[in-house]
Order: C-alpha cells, then sequence, then structure tokens
C-alpha cells in the first residue's frame, strides 16, 4: 500500500513527477476500490496543504493552478481502478462567469479546488444570463450557487442575478458565493449574495461551512 | 497663440519635467474613464461606437467638455473590426460591448524548440492561425483576411487619431508621443501558452520558457519603439503574471526578460510607464533596479512604502481606489484624494492617477471624478520653493538607430526583412530608386511587424 501521507506531502508540495510516479506503481499492483479512494483521499488532503499555503502567501494563483492540473491527473491516472460506485458528494455547486464577462481563470481555479473538497460542480461557464443560473437550478437542486467575475460590470450582472433568482422564489434553497477581483462586502450586501471572497481556497472552506 | 495651444504647451512641460525628475508646476491628472464608460456617459452604444469610431468624436467630446484631465482620456486599440474579420479569438466583444480577452492558447508546450528557433516565423504560420480562424484556411482567403483586417486596423487608428487631434487642439490636452508593448513573459502568457499552459511549463520544461522568453524581448523591445523621433516618448507595458508568481520563480521566468527590455527601451530614450498591475509590493527591490524615472502606476499596496522605497528614483502614480468614486460620498473621494496627495506629492516624482479605469457609472463616479480632479487640480501645486532644485534635462542617449538595426537583423525570418536584405533579392529595382525605395519599404515591414505582434499582445 501507498504511504499516503508521503503523498499527501508530494501532492502539497506540487512534485508531479513523484506524485504520478507513486500512483502509476500503486495502479499497478491492482488496488481494491477501498484502497483507491483511501488514495484518492490522501491526493485530496495535498489540496487542502496547497489551499493553506496559498491563504500564507507560500504560494500564488499559478500555483493554484498547477495543483488543479496535478489533481485531474492523479484522478485520472487512478481512474482504472476507482471502479463505478460513486461516492458520496460533499454538497453541489452550480458555478457560472456572470453575463458580459468573459473570463474564467478565477471560476477554473475555485471548480478545480471544490471538485477536489469533493464538492459536484456544474460549471455554466462565461458571459451567462440570469436564466442559465435558474435553469441550472431548477435542475440540478444544488447547494450553493457561486458567481464569478473580473470587470466591474460583473458586480451589476451578478445583482441581476440574484434578483432573478429571488423573483423566480428560488433564493431560500441555496446559498450564493460571489467571486472575483471587484467583490467586496459592501458590493456583497448591496448584490444580496450570502458570501464573497477574492481567494478561492477560502471560498472553498466557506462552502464547506454551508454543507457541513 | 490660442488659449488650447498655450494650455497644451504648459501640460506638455509639466509631464517633460517630471520625465526628466523635475519638480512639475502642479501634478498632472488623469482621467478614470476607459472608452466604454465615456460611451455610457454620453447616452451611447458601447459595441455601435466601437464598430463605429467615427461616431465617437460626440462621445470625446462630451467626456471632454464635462470633466478635467492633463491627458486625453479614453482611447483604445481593441476595435472589433478587425478582430471580426479575422475571426478572433483572443479579443472577442462581449454581451454588453466591451471588448475583453478569453483564456486563449495558441501554443503547444511540444513548440518551444520551433518558438526559440524563429520566433516570428513560429507566430505566423502556428499560432496566428490558431488565435484567428479566418487565418486558418486555404493561402488565398488567409492572404485576404489579412490585407482586409490591417487595412481596417490602419482606419480605425487614423479614425481615432484624428479625434485625438482635434481634441487636443480644442481642450489643450498634453502632448506626449507613446507606444505600448508587452513584458516578454506576459507575452508568452497572455495569448500563446496561457495563464493555465504557462503555469505548467514553468514546472515541467523551465528552461524552455526562459529561453522563449529570451527569444521574443528584442521583437517587444522593438515593438515597444516610439514611432516619431521623441526627446520624451513614453511606451507603457501593462505588468500581468508576475503577482500570481511564487517569489522564486519570478527571479528566474519573469524578470530576466523584463529588466532587459526596460534598460533597452530606456537606451533608446524612452520613458517606460508600466502599469503595475494586482499586488507587486514583493517586488519592490527589483522595481527600484529599473532605469530612473521609469513611470509606475501601481494598482494595489502600500503608498507610503512605494513612496519611500522607489519615490526618489522613480516616478510613481495610481493607488486611488476606483471603486471609491462609484460607492464613496464626494467628502470620503476628496479625503481619500487628500491622504495619497500627502504621501505621495512632496519632492515631485508623482502624477495622479486611478487604481484601475473605469469601465461602468455605477453609483456616484461621475459626481465623485469631478471632484477629486477638481481637488487635485487646485491642490496639487507645487511653489518656487519646491521646484528651486530642478535643473536643465540633459540630452539623453539615444540609441535607437542602433538598437533597433541589431535587432532587425537578428530577426532570422522567413518574413522580416531589413532593406540590405531586401535588395539583395530584388535586383530587378533599379539602384538610383533605392533612396526613395528604402524607407517605404522598410515602413511596410515594420507596419506589418506591428499589426502582426499586435494581434499577439
Amino acid at each position: 500500500m501507498v504511504d499516503l501521507k508521503a503523498l499527501t506531502e508530494s501532492v502539497g508540495e506540487l512534485d508531479e513527477e513523484k506524485v504520478l510516479e507513486v500512483l502509476d506503481s500503486f495502479v499497478a499492483t491492482n488496488p481494491s476500490e477501498e484502497d483507491a479512494q483511501q488514495v484518492v483521499a490522501a491526493c485530496q488532503s495535498g489540496m487542502a496543504i496547497v489551499g493553506d499555503l496559498y491563504e500564507k502567501g507560500e504560494y500564488f494563483v499559478g500555483d493554484l493552478i498547477f495543483a488543479g492540473e496535478l489533481l485531474t491527473n492523479a484522478i485520472n491516472t487512478l481512474k482504472p481502478v476507482l471502479g463505478s460506485t460513486n461516492t458520496a458528494s460533499a454538497g453541489s455547486v452550480v458555478l457560472g462567469t456572470v453575463a458580459g464577462d468573459l473570463h474564467d481563470i478565477g471560476k477554473n481555479i475555485f471548480k478545480s479546488m471544490c471538485e477536489a473538497a469533493g464538492f459536484t460542480v456544474y460549471d455554466l461557464g462565461i458571459d451567462q444570463p440570469a436564466e442559465a443560473f435558474i435553469d441550472k437550478i431548477k435542475e440540478v437542486k444544488p447547494n450553493i450557487i457561486g458567481m464569478s467575475g473580473v470587470l466591474t460590470l460583473a458586480l451589476e450582472a451578478m445583482k441581476d442575478t440574484v434578483d432573478a433568482i429571488k423573483e423566480a422564489g428560488l433564493r431560500d434553497s441555496v446559498k450564493i458565493i460571489i467571486g472575483g477581483n471587484p467583490v467586496t462586502k459592501e458590493a456583497c450586501a448591496q448584490i444580496g449574495a450570502d458570501a464573497f471572497t477574492t481567494n478561492a481556497a477560502e471560498g472553498v472552506k466557506i462552502c464547506q461551512g454551508w454543507v457541513k | 497663440m490660442s488659449d488650447a495651444v498655450s494650455l497644451s504647451n504648459e501640460r506638455t512641460q509639466m509631464y517633460k519635467d517630471l520625465y526628466r525628475g523635475n519638480v512639475p508646476t502642479r501634478i498632472p491628472v488623469s482621467s478614470a474613464f476607459t472608452l466604454d464608460a465615456m460611451i455610457l456617459y454620453a447616452g451611447m452604444d458601447i459595441a455601435e461606437i466601437y464598430w463605429d469610431m467615427t461616431k465617437a468624436e460626440a462621445v470625446f467630446d462630451k467626456v471632454c467638455q464635462d470633466f478635467f484631465s492633463d491627458s486625453m482620456p479614453g482611447g483604445t486599440r481593441r476595435y472589433p473590426s478587425f478582430y471580426q474579420l479575422l475571426g478572433s479569438k483572443p479579443f472577442i466583444m462581449g454581451s454588453t460591448g466591451t471588448m475583453q480577452h478569453p483564456n486563449v492558447m495558441g501554443m503547444g508546450p511540444e513548440e518551444y524548440d520551433e518558438f526559440i528557433a524563429s520566433p516570428y516565423d513560429c507566430i505566423i504560420e502556428k499560432i496566428l492561425p490558431r488565435l484567428y480562424t479566418e487565418l486558418d484556411s486555404d493561402p488565398f482567403s488567409r492572404a485576404l483576411a489579412l490585407a482586409k483586417a490591417a487595412r481596417a486596423h490602419g482606419e480605425e487608428m487614423a479614425t481615432t487619431g484624428m479625434i485625438a487631434g482635434k481634441m487636443r487642439a480644442k481642450y489643450g490636452f498634453a502632448a506626449i508621443p507613446g507606444n505600448a508593448t508587452t513584458a516578454p513573459y506576459d507575452f508568452m502568457a497572455d495569448f500563446f501558452r496561457s495563464f493555465t499552459g504557462i503555469s505548467k511549463d514553468i514546472r515541467r520544461i523551465p528552461d524552455k520558457v526562459v529561453e522563449a522568453c529570451d527569444a521574443i524581448t528584442p521583437i517587444l523591445i522593438k515593438k515597444g519603439k516610439i514611432p516619431v523621433k521623441s526627446e520624451y516618448g513614453v511606451t507603457v507595458i501593462p505588468l500581468h503574471m508576475a503577482p500570481y508568481m511564487r517569489t522564486q520563480d519570478f527571479e528566474k521566468f519573469w524578470w530576466p526578460s523584463f529588466k532587459k527590455q526596460v534598460d533597452t527601451l530606456s537606451e533608446m530614450g524612452i520613458n517606460v510607464s508600466l502599469f503595475v498591475e494586482h499586488d507587486f509590493m514583493r517586488y519592490l527591490d527589483h522595481l527600484y533596479e529599473l532605469p530612473e524615472n521609469t513611470i509606475m502606476r501601481f494598482e494595489y499596496g502600500d503608498p507610503k512604502l512605494v513612496k519611500e522605497k522607489l519615490g526618489k528614483k522613480h516616478i510613481i502614480s495610481g493607488f486611488y481606489p476606483l471603486m471609491l468614486l462609484h460607492t464613496g460620498t464626494k467628502e470620503q473621494c476628496i479625503d481619500k484624494a487628500k491622504e495619497l496627495l500627502d504621501i505621495l506629492a512632496p519632492g515631485g516624482h508623482f502624477m495622479f492617477d486611478f487604481d484601475k479605469n473605469a469601465f461602468d457609472l455605477s453609483g456616484n463616479i461621475v459626481e465623485n471624478l469631478k471632484a477629486v480632479q477638481e481637488y487635485v487640480y487646485l491642490n496639487g501645486r507645487y511653489s518656487e520653493a519646491e521646484r528651486a532644485g530642478n535643473t536643465e534635462p540633459k540630452p539623453r542617449v539615444n540609441r535607437t538607430d542602433e538598437i533597433i538595426a541589431e535587432i532587425d537583423a537578428n530577426m532570422n525570418s522567413k518574413y522580416f526583412s531589413t532593406w540590405s536584405q531586401y535588395k539583395e533579392k530584388h535586383t530587378e529595382l533599379f539602384e538610383r530608386l533605392h533612396s526613395v525605395a528604402a524607407p517605404k519599404i522598410e515602413k511596410f515591414e515594420d507596419v506589418m511587424f506591428n499589426f502582426i505582434i499586435n494581434l499577439c499582445s
């Protein structure tokens, strides 16, 4: 069996070569699904370390992007031994960049970190009108809505989206978090979101607090 | 001399003083508006004006009439016409009309060697056809698409140039020639490898990233050349990726090629103006190493610390939080301006500007912007005593011709010729015409070079 603690550390150190080497030899032993799930959990714990180092200012956005890539590669390597049983999801998030804004780097980082934390994420994409959020809420009944944007005009679109969710009678069924460069406490209150963040790792923690 | 001309001269002199490290008569004030916000202010449709720049004159006129600024507000180089004609992926118009840059990848990680061998060839042959769908076609359609786009670009530039001329003549803005270029690592990231791609490359193929940045540096120096001869040209470089990297990565991948670029532009007699985007507080010691009187507009950080570390050698600007204009009261906005002036104005080396430019007019921005600009105009004045240390500016070193000749000679591209390379191949051109032909041939080689690099940044 893999040294889970060492694996977690390697993921935390973003040592891709080492992580993939360990996982490749693990997969070659034809392990049980249960063992494989433990290895996944160890990788996810590594991502939590990455998040902490980011919050401490030791890692930066570029490192988070690479961490997301590393985790995707790790999970793909493990896929053949993971089987088809669905593991329990931590919760579900409908995520999108709001209307008028085409930026998605921050959204994608948040997405990969949410997935690493065990959330099921429905990513709508960029430049998404309020109706797209509403249709998806009706379809998948998520716990959380994540709205992202970089331009200041995104704040207006976030407010329109929250208003439309209210009008559709869906506001009480979801928590709403907004993220991106222009969001602030004041903007959050004005928009009517439940939380705001400019830090993906912190955003994931907020979401985890909501689904506990 | 008309009022506008003498006002323009006076304003131009303020900038000239600053750029040579002297204390100006007063602190220059900039507008906070992007062209998008200006169009909204004029009550017009952003998308429509971007498509038909002839209508922008009314927009500029209204904003210049209603708001104070020492330099011309607004301006863009992102015209939808040529992007549309080329089937652009890196720059597209969002549903509100604002031109935006999605995360695109024009170059694969396996193409570094080819890029390093000849960046200009790799850009033309491999990268542009991926970024622009109309260039991913048969050679004839491709040639026609590029010709249409270059023509459209030229026309849009001429239209905005004409409007700028009119506004300058009417409102007496400062006349300082300018250009823009990109930092080498940012250039590799923005359109080629993408934010996500390059963040992986520096871990997987670090040496190739360094070599690619070195290979593109001369091209990006050439791109930043001031198009007219001037003692006071300013080349803007918006800085992008550095705050998103660890310091050790920044020092290895981002900084060396950038430093070389700025040093060389300085040797070309240019004042480089950096838009220091996001948080550069980790890098103040690096910024200090840049040539004297480099202009740095900060988006974020501690103005006191920046003044202390850089304020005697460089020209500081920015820091004013735009968001406050949207959300604050008039009093709060003026207090903030006063606070920044108190910190940054003493001893000169300071221009007033905002941390970023406005794209929309939400909240109280219109009234607050007017109040802040008026406050700085009235209170940002230097006394004779404060200006007593000013010295006669020495002529600057200007090695432009030599530097550009060397870059051109080393372009190593099938698609770029210096005049001497050209005339060797084209013996049909009568020698007696060489002196008149050479400037034209060189000019259009450079026009296309600038257009091509513009499409990549």
